[in-house]
């Protein structure tokens, strides 16, 4: 059980600030806590007092959102279940959407916020591969010498590994910033023990576009999640798939590159499965939804594979 | 501590607490409100028996901090149907969809959320909408029927009279479909479990459980956690009155470890305390010093010379052995043309009621101890309990409360004598409510079983033999073990005519956690290593698995393997409408060649997303207004 002696809302970031330096080293900063509650359980970290819980969902930054045509910026606070019912977010952000629609089940998306699965940096943290594949950046604040200082991390860079990232103690992650891909093809694929309320065992977000023959990639992004410590772009794949025809030989070839990266310490050979089916099923399935010209996916791959 | 201070509108009324920082929302709903009709079924987000409204959202009150809920509107199921039951609890109440009654308040918020926010959501749109909400009585079917039922009403494809009752005004029953009479407590949140129920001056309790498997206890020292303030006892065995050590079938369990602990988790010592935060520190502050003892972790291993003894009066660690034997089976072998040998082997289960075990204790002013808690078997635990408190029986009184899911679970004493004990100590009422970690760690389990079985088949398929070995591991108390090994025995070579048995039923202590009553009891382990046993065996002989059955089916008349004549059998009859229903395709296992065609064909595959809501229409495609 989580226990506290103060549990402070701060509705401005220097108001949050505040509430850190007076309570350094005996803080925690919390979103929607759907993760903190539920580790503070036996079984895993048993009882926890923390002295001073600081709520960061009610700062004006945290939660703001704005759709660009370039670029897209969300506060960290946002609740999942935003990139599946804010139609300019869901469009601009479709890795997310399609994520969104697995993660957890439709309560937690209320609860749980997207910077708060990205703090948690879960192995399988479902918000994670669908950022690496719209390649979106964090933007951590932090207050020295009375002045707040922002920097940005690419979050490949930010993700250190299960559990750890590049967030300082006295920071706070405040937004997220990703390219904004609308019309573009995606997909998640995941698979856990059930539909709803299941850690992922392995997933996979893709978005792609095609060129004006609607029968080539102009772009596709696919990051891996669920596998290693890390959730990861697999760029090599990318760059293959760049640079071909769209066919099933080369779907299939595309599928057999990522296979190594399967680091994880259980079921290693059904991981490495179903990466291979998901490369494939996440693409026929982004492609899908891209308008990829009649014929270039063929019935047979579909039936086998999507 | 500073308390909060919330404001908030409940179910319409504006109210203010002040409430502990800590506590969630649920908290706050159930102990500073009293709305009990929002469950705790698991506090970690998993099984949705705390959904409620905020703001006119759906979420899970377990992981909500009450902070949250400053200022916000918060709708519970005590606020649906008031006066009249809504469209959802009057479809939950026809179509049958409450059993134990545990999930569904949660289940009636999510229904009643799902059909707001999509009137006319399809099944597989329903199912993926209630994905938070577990129940484990259903298997969802009556549930989704429910929600379905009150989807068409409310969209007027369906008549209102649909949710009347049959009438059963000529005084039949059967096949009628008759409401239950406890539907209506249970689609409103009315119905209080043991763990809702709340007493004047009433303590909360908790337990020290070993985090060994088997050791010595060398002592126990209670004192620190005696001086906190607001603790009002701490017990161990040394406090128990009577005779301890009880149990169903064999005497063999303390109700607080006695000497040295057996399982992780088993129960050393029990604080009451004024409340959870106070007992949960008394815990950490009592010292146990423990002498670790080599352990035993299956059947097997216990079995063999010189494992580690689980129990002194049980040298060989067998709980219990049952035999039957019928004919001589080296005869029957002998006759056999076919002699085929398999081990089967089944895999712990738990229960997983979605109500975690919980108690209320007291001492009434005729000094006659009182616990409601949600006991299968009350009668014998009272009779149990009068021994352990060295009491006469009118001195004892157990009282049933309403059981969240039980299927055996329930069944075994294993947290009443606690209670008691602290009630009788501090002479006031005592809840203990079970973490959903610790019913998980502590409550009894399907057995897990190994079976070797050895049948002997003539050329056309008629059994002549069978030798019949069953070995379970029944974990460090008795328990309900040997019911289990009983049943198994006279159901183990199945509803079939052997005319030569070997059978034998083995429960065996290890350190594991212990192994009691579930569904079925021993029936479930011994029927699968028979049955799949004769498949493989129709296999062997080119025979149709049902053809095999109906061969060796016991008729009218037939002795049972423990000599029970047959005055009805029906075996005969279910084979066939069981062949019918499933549209059995008439043929050896073989029949259709090494592997199936069948599957991963084209349009063969379910699609596995059910109930996706993306859509990335931009407002104005989708011809909405934002």
């Amino acid at each position: 059980m989580l226990t506290c002696d103060d549990y402070l809302t701060p509705t401005t970031l220097a108001a949050a600030f505040d509430a850190i330096e007076r309570n350094a080293g005996r803080h925690r900063l919390i979103a929607g806590g759907t993760d903190l509650l539920s580790w503070a359980r036996e079984g895993r970290a048993g009882d926890v007092h923390v002295p001073v819980l600081i709520d960061v969902t009610r700062i004006p930054e945290l939660c703001e959102r704005r759709v660009g045509a370039e670029r897209v910026r969300f506060g960290a606070a946002t609740p999942i279940a935003r990139f599946l019912d804010d139609r300019a977010l869901a469009a601009a952000v479709p890795s997310m959407a399609f994520s969104a629609d697995w993660f957890a089940c439709g309560q937690i998306r209320e609860q749980a916020t997207v910077g708060g699965n990205l703090v948690n940096a879960s192995p399988a943290g479902d918000a994670i591969p669908p950022l690496l594949a719209q390649s979106a950046e964090v933007e951590l604040a932090a207050r020295v010498d009375g002045e707040i200082r922002l920097r940005r991390l690419p979050l490949s860079d930010f993700l250190v590994s299960s559990g750890r990232t590049r967030l300082g103690e006295n920071e706070i992650l405040t937004a997220i910033e990703c390219d904004a891909l609308p019309g573009r093809g995606a997909a998640y694929e995941k698979v856990g023990h059930r539909r709803s309320l299941v850690i992922s065992v392995v997933c996979l977000a893709v978005v792609v576009e095609l060129d004006a023959s609607r029968r080539r990639f102009a772009d596709v992004r696919l990051a891996l999640g669920g596998v290693g410590p890390v959730a990861r772009r697999l760029h090599a794949v990318e760059d293959f798939l760049k640079g071909g025809p769209i066919d099933r030989e080369r779907l299939e070839a595309a599928a057999e590159m990522p296979l190594d990266f399967v680091q994880s310490r259980s079921r290693r050979a059904y991981r490495r499965e179903v990466v291979r089916g998901f490369v494939v099923r996440g693409l026929v399935n982004a492609l899908k939804r891209a308008d990829v010209a009649d014929g270039v996916v063929e019935p047979e791959l579909e039936a086998v594979y999507a | 501590m500073p308390d909060l201070q919330i404001t908030a509108t409940v179910n319409g009324r504006e109210v203010t607490r002040a409430v502990k920082p800590w506590h969630r929302l649920l908290d706050f709903l159930r102990e500073d409100l009293g709305l009990t009709g929002t469950k705790e079924g698991c506090g970690a987000g998993e099984c949705g028996t705390c959904s409620v409204f905020v703001d006119g959202v759906l979420i899970k009150s377990c992981l909500m901090p009450v902070a949250k809920a400053q200022g916000t509107r918060i709708d519970t199921v005590e606020a649906l149907g008031r006066r009249q039951f809504t469209a959802v609890q009057k479809a939950f109440k026809k179509a049958g969809a409450s059993q134990c009654g545990f999930c569904i308040p949660g289940m009636v918020m999510a229904a009643t959320a799902a059909l707001r926010d999509s009137p006319r959501a399809d099944r597989e749109e329903i199912r993926e909408r209630l994905g938070g909400n577990i129940c484990r009585c259903t298997g969802y079917q009556k549930i989704v029927d429910a929600i379905e039922l009150a989807r068409d009403v409310l969209l007027g494809l369906k008549p209102e009279s649909v949710f009347d009752e049959e009438t059963t005004a000529d005084g039949h029953y059967t096949g009628r479909n008759v409401g239950r009479i406890d539907a209506p407590s249970k689609v409103t949140g009315a119905l209080k479990y043991a763990g809702d129920m709340v007493m004047p001056g009433m303590l909360h309790a908790q337990v020290l459980r070993s985090p060994h498997a088997h050791a010595r206890i060398l002592s126990i020292d209670t004192s620190a956690a005696k001086a906190m303030p607001g603790v009002e006892a701490v017990v161990t065995c040394d406090d128990v009155p009577g005779v301890d050590n009880y149990g169903v079938f064999v005497s063999d369990q303390p109700v607080l470890a006695r000497g040295k602990v057996r399982f992780v988790g088993d129960a050393v010592a029990a604080v009451a305390a004024v409340d959870l935060v106070t007992a949960r520190r008394a815990l950490a502050a009592i010292r146990v010093d423990y002498e670790p003892l080599p352990a035993v972790f299956s059947a097997e291993e216990a079995r063999r010379p010189g494992a580690p003894v689980v129990h002194d009066y049980a040298p060989n660690n067998v709980t219990k052995h049952i035999p039957v034997r019928v004919g001589d089976v080296e005869k029957g072998f002998a006759e056999s043309d076919l002699i085929v040998e398999r081990v089967y082997e089944t895999q712990p289960v738990e229960h997983a009621y979605l109500e975690p075990e919980a108690g209320l204790a007291y001492v009434d002013p005729d000094d006659v101890v009182t616990i409601w808690s949600p006991s299968q078997n009350i009668t014998h635990h009272r009779h149990m309990l009068a021994r352990i408190l060295a009491r006469p029986i009118n001195k004892v009184r157990m009282i049933m409360s309403p059981v969240g899911g039980g299927f055996g679970g329930k069944e075994d004493m294993i947290y009443q004598g606690i209670l008691a004990l602290l009630a009788i100590e501090t002479k006031q009422p005592v809840r203990l409510v079970f973490t959903r970690e610790e019913s998980m760690a502590v409550s009894a389990k399907r057995h897990p079983s190994r079976t070797r079985l050895k049948m002997g088949v003539t050329r056309d398929g008629l059994i002549r033999a069978v030798e019949y070995e069953m070995v379970c591991d029944g974990g460090a108390y008795g328990l309900s073990t040997e019911g289990v090994m009983r049943k198994a025995a006279i159901l183990g070579a199945g509803p079939y005519r052997v005319p030569n048995l070997k059978l034998d039923t083995w429960g065996i202590y290890t350190n594991n956690t212990p192994s009691g009553a579930f569904r079925s009891f021993g029936g479930l382990q011994a029927q699968f290593a028979t049955e799949s046993h004769l498949d493989v065996v129709a296999e062997m002989l080119g025979l149709d698995p049902f053809e095999i059955r109906r061969i060796n089916a016991m008729r009218v008349g037939t002795a049972t393997h423990t000599k029970q004549e047959l005055k009805s059998a029906s075996l005969l009859e279910v084979l066939e409408a069981a062949a019918k229903a499933s549209g059995w395709d008439t043929g050896a296992p073989t029949s259709r060649g090494a592997v199936r065609g069948d599957l991963f064909g084209p349009g063969n595959r379910v699609p596995l997303a059910p109930g996706s809501r993306v859509d990335l229409r931009m407002p104005a495609e989708a011809g909405e207004v934002k």
